[in-house]
């Protein structure tokens, strides 16, 4: 086994024996890479040595300047973009009005914790169930129309939300302020979120908060998996192709985008949850439709119709976000040569000209260029197959 | 104040707030009822007017922004009021057949939702753009006091029932009526018109006829375009003027688009004053004390124009004047 391992490795640069060698070896991973345990085990470990890579490796995270925190908050976002992935990607529908959910699903968990219970189970259970009523309310109304229109009427929604939550509903919400005084208890009331793990899982890992968000990522990104791959999720790729043939065939088209619709909300709740468990504190900007926007913008620039296109588009945003942008000077790597002056002032702007581009001639978003890239290579080193 | 004229000052309040709505939501119609083209940048050129306008109008002294920096701090033709109700128009009505022509021509084959994005994507650019030069403070538009020097509009005016009401308001009012009924007639009964309500039933079959359909479209456009471009420079002295006021629009003139129906410019109009009459009444209404209960109805106004939205909705989902043919 170790034989073809190596084999394997140096077969790029070596004649055409070794080529079949590697065949195998690429036969054998295509044929595992689909398998759920395997997308659900590499999900993990990558989950597992995130932080440490992000945060505290010795080179990498110098170059990187990540820290913990930032490492949680990227991924509560991947499982808010997941989600939308279903409904935007999978389904074919594009809802502006996700804040709804993530900000909902945030003071819900909020304010559960300030009047029921702090723990941070019952504040995820909490704003998902909120997040998935509300999602069966709005997309109950939203779906009535189709198209454009349903885009413009999430937006509607939640911007109501927003304003609902601004003046009327400011003895719930905290109003401008956002809400505030939430202390979360420890998990299984032993465990703080803030301390570290013990020894090794400390070092790697990081904290009980990490660990408890990644958890919930693993199970999130298997559950949108086998959501995915069922016959029920190939349902949805089928109205996504055309829906009129898939009402021919005499599917409920409207139930089962209902379904997506409710599906996309309770990740968007487990997310927004998460976020207030993460920061106890939810701000009022949670529910604007800019927080939307930024959903779609991760989504779309990882790369739609992916499981994993949206996560890494989420990381991106969110490094450019909290830490390129403080970059106030940027270079070209190993120069001295400077790009852009005062490049803070500038991120949005130049994010918002790449998301153009990105749509204008590359849809698929930097997961289509991975696979565009992998099936090359796949091309390249296995020409001869047959 | 009698009843009756706190009620007519609300109708007033509604009109006038309704008319910056029109002004966007026929436009926004006309382009996706004829272009079948979803705008999401099209509170960019509200945008666009509101400091276009302020620049040809006023003065203006910059107090951040990387023009401030670069030592443009001070900017501004300063040629009045009535200059900038006239050229930025057709500043506008310019930046729309560019965007016709570069941007919206190469997705109209393209799904909707890439419609959506590209333009989200665009609003999201000239946003950051004018945020980058001006600044992200407000910049005061003050409102103009005379016309040619002659005509009054600003301070207050005595009407017969109303009482005294903000002139201003009143030619808000006005020039949307002026401009949408020029609109209106030029769809409805011209040529020109007749071409492009051809080319909302079939284009193909316009092509056919010898007709370069694109040009029509093109101009279609411009004109929506231009529209929102005036919004922008008579609702600019209304609200206030800062980079986030396009998109913080997009959202009740998008609404106005669906309630009233797509395509129909009746449709906008109606749609409109719903809206701005709903706010208005909300805002307008004196609060209400039930027992110990104070129930103040001025912080739902934003909410109660999405639930009017929603209610007409569920009702008739292709909107008041909407056709079913049109909608998909």
């Amino acid at each position: 086994m170790s034989d073809r391992n190596t084999t394997g490795e140096s077969s790029t640069k070596s004649d055409g024996g070794t080529v079949i060698a590697d065949n195998t070896l690429v036969a054998r991973w295509e044929e595992i890479r689909e398998r759920e345990a395997t997308v659900v085990g590499v999900t993990a470990i990558c989950v597992a040595i995130f932080p440490w890579l992000f945060s505290r490796a010795p080179v990498i995270s110098d170059v990187l300047l990540g820290y913990q925190s930032l490492a949680t908050l990227i991924l509560i976002w991947g499982i808010f973009a997941v989600g939308f992935d279903l409904l935007l990607g999978y389904t074919g529908l594009l809802s502006f009005g996700h804040a709804a959910f993530w900000g909902g699903a945030a003071y819900a968990a909020g304010i559960v914790a300030n009047t029921v219970s702090a723990d941070p189970i019952v504040m995820v259970v909490a704003g998902t169930a909120f997040a998935v009523l509300l999602a069966w309310v709005l997309g109950f109304l939203s779906l009535r129309r189709g198209g454009i229109y349903f885009s413009i009427l999430t937006l509607a929604f939640a911007q109501m939300l927003y304003y609902m939550s601004a003046a009327p509903l400011a003895f719930l919400t905290g109003g401008e302020n956002g809400l505030t005084g939430i202390s979360v208890t420890p998990l299984f009331g032993v465990f703080h979120l803030e301390s570290d793990l013990p020894s090794v899982a400390g070092t790697l890992i990081g904290n009980w908060m990490y660990l408890f968000v990644g958890v919930i990522a693993v199970l999130s990104v298997a559950a949108a998996y086998r959501i995915l791959n069922s016959p029920y999720g190939m349902v949805f790729r089928a109205i996504r192709e055309n829906e009129q043939r898939a009402e021919f065939v005499g599917l409920n088209v409207w139930r089962y985008k209902l379904m997506a619709f409710i599906i996309s909300g309770a990740f968007a709740g487990i997310a927004g949850s998460l976020f207030t468990i993460h920061g106890s504190y939810v701000p009022l900007q949670s529910l604007y439709w800019t927080e939307s926007g930024e959903i779609v913008i991760m989504t779309v620039l990882g790369g739609t119709a992916s499981l994993f296109g949206p996560i890494l588009g989420a990381g991106l945003y969110l490094y450019v976000e909290n830490i390129v942008s403080g970059v106030q000077q940027l270079t070209i790597p190993f120069t001295d040569i400077v790009l852009i002056n005062d490049f803070g002032t500038y991120w949005h702007l130049l994010l918002g000209l790449v998301f153009l581009v990105v749509i204008w001639v590359a849809p698929r978003g930097i997961w289509g260029a991975v696979s565009d890239l992998r099936a090359l290579v796949r091309r390249l080193a296995g020409g001869d197959r047959r | 104040m009698s009843i009756v004229s706190e009620l007519a000052v609300i109708l007033l309040n509604g009109l006038q707030q309704g008319a910056i709505y029109v002004l966007l939501a026929v436009g926004l119609s006309i382009i996706l009822g004829t272009l079948k083209f979803v705008n999401f940048a099209h509170g960019a050129l509200y945008l666009v007017g509101t400091y276009a306008g302020l620049f040809i109008a006023l003065d203006v002294t910059l107090s951040s922004g990387k023009l401030q920096e670069w030592g443009y701090g001070e900017f501004g033709l300063g040629w009045g009021f009535l200059a900038a109700l006239i050229l930025v128009p057709l500043f506008v009505f310019a930046v729309g057949l560019l965007m016709e022509r570069f941007l919206a021509r190469s997705f109209y084959d393209r799904p909707d939702t890439d419609q959506i994005l590209v333009t989200f994507g665009l609003a999201i650019v000239v946003q950051e753009l004018f945020r980058v030069l001006f600044g992200s403070n407000s910049l005061p538009f003050t409102q103009p006091e005379y016309i040619l020097s002659v005509i009054p509009v600003s301070g207050p005016m005595q009407l017969p029932i109303v009482g005294s009401f903000p002139r201003w308001r009143l030619w808000v009012i006005a020039i949307t009526a002026v401009l949408v009924g020029i609109v209106y007639l030029l769809v409805e009964h011209t040529d020109f018109g007749l071409v492009v309500r051809a080319g909302t039933r079939d284009a193909e079959m316009v092509r056919l006829l010898g007709i370069k359909i694109s040009r029509p479209y093109l101009v279609v456009f411009g004109i929506g375009a231009a529209l929102a471009g005036v919004a922008g420079v008579v609702g600019g002295p209304l609200n206030v003027v800062n980079p986030t006021v396009g998109m913080n629009i997009l959202v009740p003139a998008f609404l106005t688009v669906v309630i009233g129906g797509v395509g129909t410019i009746t449709g906008a109009v109606v749609g409109g004053l719903i809206i701005g009459l709903t706010q208005a009444t909300l805002i307008g209404l004196p609060s209400v004390t039930i027992a110990s209960f104070t129930l103040n109805f001025s912080p739902w106004s934003q909410v109660g124009l999405y639930a009017i939205a929603a209610i007409i909705l569920l009702v008739r989902p292709q909107g008041i004047f909407g056709n079913e043919e049109v909608a998909p």
